[in-house]
């Protein structure tokens, strides 16, 4: 016989029955009895589940003081001991799609499965790309039966440990883990049907989702360039003449760096470009032209810059798994943050 | 970040942005003979070197070529 | 303009006395296919060698591999503008086609010398790269051959080209005086004008960033490689081989462009499901963003020109290429002409993003799978007993070790099905 999976939910306080946007600034706390839409959750789980209890944050409280409610989550979820948590549905309540995206990553951190739902534009789904199982939801609650019923067989089978299918065979959002499928039919003919389903206005479904692009915030602005430390990368294909380190001129798995203490300028004697994306002689007669090192001592000269900083690095960009790139781009920031410099300037070609 | 293909820097996240000559030589033009060759490149330098020490709120164009050197440039995500 | 295609299927290629096609055999005059190839005083030496599906055999280097198309009736030759050959406007008239053959053009020349773009495709009849590949069910009749070694780089690559399509009007035209079994009309008649119309914007790679020459070999519009502005052209155009000449992989060979199952389905269906008006071949890999965007406009007005109401996209290759394609279909999409792309994907590993322009218009795509090799994770191929060609091949990420062609082998770096032949595609979890 199979235990019924040990669930909390987790709402907001409208959800939670505590009241609406005048109770947004409720702390975390862990309801008495069955409360709000925890008994319809109740209900679509049946005998398949047990809710140990519900867990309620105020859509202003979770967001804006993010660590204490993390951290009240947390407690909670380490006393309640639950497999599964499921938060929300959130549908198209943005403050409450991030509260319940925060609920699932913090109960993940704890290795405990978790599910959640909304609507596909909420602003909940940009959390944690690639990291969160979240159920695709109308926009308002007039579909909160659908929304849990979807919610409680995708968390069922994961707590049963049976393998996931592709999103859109299970309904949920494509977390952009890509693996090779044959469709059965030939490619031409489904690009000839996907068209005649967009020009008559009928539904279609795009074989490759495309995923918002990751926001990173700006650092924040140089205060004084006269005494900054200025970096130079490339992702241009810079290698030493003759290629000594043997750098690859495509799918580079690594970066090299060089010294340029005591170089005014990068001169085609010593260096040139390896790099089988584009024309690579013009580079050759002049390297500064994809790492601007002569420009830069003429500006420390002059006083605008402190100074250069004496490690560049260089690889070739071109076709370099993003994963690839995501490390090598973090690895060099470390360098370069543990060098003390201020600034850099990445040429890319 | 220095590109001659900037719009992809930009759609991609990049938060500064200096528009390069062309993909062959980013930061300068052999066509235009040494003396304007460097002046162009400089220019570019220059305006890079603006840009770290400009407050941005996102993915932002400087362009060397205009005479205001910042344009915000907004995308949908 | 209206093409009757005749086609004469093969089913069995020999060397004999003469050169003639008789109820699916093609029989070859090998010695006088030769000395029309060695008319050219560029050639140095040239073989030609048949291989069957199923064999064990390897073919490498293959540079390119081209359906034999003779024009029987009306003006122009197949394969127009490329090495020299008539520019005259082609797709009307009558062509001649054998099919389930290939001519594949064996050499060791690499399309250019600036570094970069190599020749990296071999073929095999049989096993696991056999069973991805289209142009493995093919026989094909190899012409092995090499170019004077004292000529420039472009100078071998048209010769040893020229050599191949000398090979095409030898063999194609043996079909000159007979009656083809199969015969198919292609015409672009007046159809009810209620129904939607489209266009296929053909997305395709220009050497000349890449080698810095305007004539560097690469898949030819009217024998033209250079970055140009958008072509319209009519499909017959296309199937007399006004686009030709191969780029980096095996779906980018003359063969897969002259029977391209996207263009083809799109053409038989016109009058019952769409309009089709016709093809906008659209040159890519200009060199900085101006230039990428002013493409995609003048595509997308084109477009417009034409009336589309939808459009179809394709490409052929692999970086920062995609800019001009997915800017077209933005510029499309903002003229309200409605797009699919249908393309192949780069490395998800951590579930990076497969597309390197994420742009929302891109909202209708079919996928034809990774276009990378290791991606698919494809096993090493394993030996065979022939080889059609160099005897050793160089791998490595330097390419710099030399082993023997015919024992195991890494497969060729990209795979990439750029028309939609296969059923492989990806799905998202």
């Amino acid at each position: 016989m199979i235990q019924p999976v040990r669930v909390v939910h987790f709402v907001n306080q409208f959800f939670g029955g505590i009241g609406g946007e005048e109770m947004a600034h409720v702390g975390v706390s862990l309801a008495d009895g069955v409360v709000g839409a925890s008994r319809a959750l109740q209900q679509a789980l049946g005998t398949q589940g047990t809710l140990l209890g519900t867990l309620i944050g105020g859509d202003n409280y979770v967001s804006e003081q993010r660590a204490e409610a993390i951290a009240a989550i947390t407690g909670h979820l380490q006393n309640l001991r639950p497999d599964m948590v499921i938060a929300g549905p959130a549908f198209n309540a943005g403050r409450y799609g991030l509260a319940c995206a925060e609920v699932c990553k913090a109960a993940q951190a704890l290795g405990l499965q978790a599910v959640t739902g909304m609507h596909p534009e909420n602003p909940g789904t940009l959390s944690y790309p690639a990291e969160l199982l979240i159920v695709p939801t109308a926009a308002t609650s007039v579909e909160m039966p659908t929304a849990l019923a979807a919610m409680v067989r995708l968390a069922l089978k994961l707590s049963r440990g049976e393998e996931l299918g592709p999103a859109q065979v299970e309904g949920y959002l494509p977390r952009g883990l890509r693996r090779v499928y044959d469709r059965q039919r030939p490619g031409y003919l489904r690009a000839l049907d996907m068209l005649q389903a967009k020009l008559r206005g009928e539904a279609f479904v795009t074989e490759v989702p495309m995923h918002a692009p990751e926001r990173v915030t700006p650092a924040t602005p140089i205060a004084d360039l006269s005494r900054a430390t200025m970096a130079l990368v490339t992702t241009g294909g810079l290698v030493r003449k003759g290629n000594p380190d043997r750098q690859v001129a495509s799918n580079a798995t690594r970066y090299y760096r060089h010294t340029v203490a005591e170089l005014r300028s990068l001169s085609g004697n010593d260096w040139e470009a390896y790099h089988s994306g584009y024309f690579n002689h013009i580079v050759n007669a002049n390297p500064n032209y994809i790492l601007p090192l002569n420009f830069l001592r003429d500006l420390e000269d002059e006083g605008t810059i402190g100074g250069v900083y004496e490690w560049i690095y260089a690889l070739p960009g071109v076709s370099t798994p993003v994963a690839i790139a995501r490390r090598l781009g973090k690895s060099i920031a470390e360098d370069l943050q543990a060098g003390g410099v201020n600034g850099c300037l990445l040429v890319a070609t | 970040m220095i590109s001659a293909i900037y719009d992809l820097a930009l759609t991609t996240g990049a938060n500064r942005v200096i528009r390069g000559a062309r993909i062959e030589h980013v930061c300068g033009d052999p066509n235009l003979g040494p003396e304007k060759d460097y002046a162009y490149g400089m220019r570019i330098v220059r305006t890079a070197l603006e840009a770290v020490q400009t407050a941005v709120t996102g993915p932002t164009l400087f362009d060397p070529m205009d005479m205001a050197l910042e344009r915000e440039v907004s995308h949908a995500s | 303009m209206r093409l009757e295609m005749g086609t004469f299927p093969v089913h069995t290629i020999t060397f004999g006395s003469q050169t003639r096609y008789q109820d699916g055999h093609l029989e070859v005059d090998k010695a006088a296919v030769l000395e029309a190839v060695q008319h050219d005083p560029r050639i140095a030496t040239v073989d030609l060698e048949i291989a069957y599906p199923g064999e064990s055999v390897r073919i490498w280097p293959v540079r390119d591999v081209i359906e034999p198309r003779f024009k029987v009736e009306g003006p122009g030759v197949t394969y127009p503008g490329i090495c020299g050959r008539s520019i005259t406007t082609v797709g009307e008239g009558r062509t001649h086609r054998l099919s389930g053959m290939g001519i594949t053009e064996v050499s060791s020349v690499n399309w250019h010398d600036a570094g970069g773009d190599y020749v990296e495709i071999y073929l095999d009849m049989s096993g696991p790269w056999a069973d991805l590949l289209p142009l493995s069910k093919l026989m094909h009749l190899c012409v092995v051959v090499e170019p004077d070694p004292g000529l420039g780089n472009e100078a071998q690559n048209d010769a040893v080209h020229k050599a191949a399509l000398v090979v095409n009007d030898q063999i194609a035209a043996a079909t000159r005086h007979l009656t083809p079994p199969e015969r198919e009309i292609f015409e672009l008649r007046q159809v009810d004008p209620t129904l939607p119309k489209v266009v296929y914007i053909w997305c395709v790679h220009s050497p000349q960033a890449m080698s810095g020459s305007p004539t560097a070999f690469c898949t030819a519009t009217y024998g033209l490689t250079q970055l140009t502005p958008p072509w319209f052209l009519h499909p017959n155009e296309i199937l007399d081989g006004a686009l030709t000449g191969p780029y980096r992989t095996a779906f980018a060979m003359s063969w897969t462009v002259a029977n391209n199952p996207l263009l083809l389905d799109l053409y038989r269906r016109h009058g019952v499901d769409w309009n089709f008006v016709g093809v906008i071949a659209l040159r890519t890999e200009w060199t900085t963003q101006h230039e990428k965007q002013l493409m995609a406009n003048q595509a997308a007005k084109l477009a417009r020109q034409l009336g589309a109401q939808g459009a179809l996209l394709t490409w052929d290759a692999g970086g920062n290429e995609f800019i001009e394609v997915v800017r077209t279909i933005q510029a499309c999409e903002q003229l309200g002409i409605k797009t699919v792309f249908l393309t192949s994907e780069d490395d998800a590993t951590d579930a990076a993003p497969t597309m390197l322009e994420p742009l929302p218009e891109a909202d209708a795509i079919v996928s034809t799978t990774f276009f990378k090799t290791r991606t698919l994770n494809l096993p090493d191929m394993p030996p065979v007993q022939r080889v059609i060609g160099m005897q050793q091949k160089a791998i490595g990420p330097l390419r710099d070790q030399l082993v023997p062609t015919a024992g195991s082998l890494p497969p060729p770096p990209r795979y990439d099905d750029h028309y939609g032949f296969t059923t492989l595609s990806c799905i998202e979890y």
